[in-house]
């Protein structure tokens, strides 16, 4: 069990940060901290996902005249770029929301932000 | 109390996804089941089936063209998210602060360190030459219109920070800058309506397949160049144009997010 862990551990890790991130979407009161927490776990899913693509001694995967198989897996760094855009969308109206929060009741502390409430 | 019920819940997130890791085929193994299907058919075929070198490009704009259209409209619907929620329906409050613009004004002047200043003017050009660089290759090289247009807005960003808000947002010209901010999806749907009229099906590149091809072939041999070659060569310019459109558009929409949000 252990040394299967420590041989896929390029998969463990992105676990390790995903985890890290929930914790600072539940723990954290600060809403830019969750947010951060939120993207933290973004990440760790497309440290996984590209992982899940590797393959030993792999090319990149360009069909050009010097390169050889075996190539690595294209499909899921084009799903990580569709991926990727999709967060940044997401990080954008996340701030723009949290700046009109602190507009309307001066504070972005969740805590707070349940009395206001 | 509340970080030892946190860390006792993550805990017990973490033990099923630890056994699940545990249980997957080894890391970089080519028998991965992610490996031996579709991605071995792509590898195979996506060069004469899409035209380009680079499989990712072949993928995103042909394979799943589809899929590249909602998401340029996902960064255009962002963008006009994050207008609407930083810019409309403002209380008078609000509104009366910012028609005070004195303040805001300086503060867009504050001064930078000299040498960030120079050495970001100094770099601009060839930031830009080599974001244009990234846009047009990504059919051969590493790149594309995604990673370029995030050059292209990097640079505006920095540009904003070294110019002052005023000077860097006539980059895009008031008149431009809404065809500017949606050209990805634009370029998508002029090419996919192309296709559709041209060919009968949506994104399907105009005069590589269908009837015009054949035109376009023969055009091609009359002026003594080899059709097929030809034909790839004119996939090669549809691709191109997504591209450029993706570029285009991506940069145009990231520094218009970061110059709303710095506005505030």
């Amino acid at each position: 069990m252990l040394t299967a862990l420590w041989n896929n551990l390029d998969y463990a890790a992105p676990m390790m940060l995903f985890l890290i991130g929930l914790y600072a979407v539940i723990a954290k009161d600060n809403l830019i901290k969750k947010f951060m927490g939120l993207n933290i776990m973004e990440t760790a899913v497309f440290a996984f996902i590209m992982a899940l693509g590797v393959v030993d001694g792999g090319s990149a995967p360009i069909i050009d005249h010097g390169a050889h198989a075996p190539f690595t897996n294209p499909i899921p760094q084009a799903l990580i770029l569709t991926g990727i855009v999709v967060a940044l969308s997401t990080t954008a109206l996340a701030l723009s929301l949290i700046i009109r929060i602190y507009e309307q009741c001066g504070t972005i502390e969740g805590n707070e932000l349940r009395e206001l409430g | 109390m509340k970080k030892l019920l946190v860390t006792a819940l993550l805990i017990v997130a973490g033990i099923p996804l630890l056994l699940m890791v545990a249980e997957l085929p080894p890391y970089g193994s080519a028998e991965n089941a992610t490996y031996t299907h579709v991605s071995a058919h792509y590898l195979e075929h996506a060069v004469e089936d899409a035209g380009a070198e680079n499989i990712v490009t072949d993928i995103i704009l042909n394979y799943r063209g589809f899929d590249t259209n909602g998401e340029v409209t996902v960064i255009f619907t962002a963008l006009a998210a994050v207008l609407a929620v930083l810019l409309l329906d403002r209380t008078p409050a609000a509104a009366g602060e910012e028609s005070a613009p004195a303040p805001a004004d300086e503060e867009s002047t504050q001064p930078v360190s000299i040498v960030v200043s120079f050495i970001v003017r100094l770099l601009a050009p060839f930031i830009a030459l080599f974001a244009l660089y990234v846009i047009l290759n990504g059919h051969a090289t590493p790149g594309g219109g995604f990673q370029g247009g995030t050059i292209l807005g990097a640079l505006a960003i920095a540009l904003t920070v070294v110019l002052g808000h005023k000077e860097a947002q006539r980059l895009l010209p008031e008149g431009l800058k809404p065809w500017l901010q949606a050209a990805a999806p634009l370029t998508f749907i002029v090419i996919g309506l192309a296709g559709l009229v041209s060919v009968g099906s949506y994104l399907e590149f105009p005069a590589v397949n269908g009837h015009v091809a054949s035109a376009v072939a023969t055009f091609f041999s009359n002026i003594g160049f080899p059709a097929a070659e030809g034909l790839s060569w004119v996939r090669a310019m549809w691709l191109l144009l997504l591209e450029f459109g993706i570029g285009i558009g991506g940069a145009a929409v990231i520094a218009s997010i970061f110059w709303t949000m710095e506005a505030e």
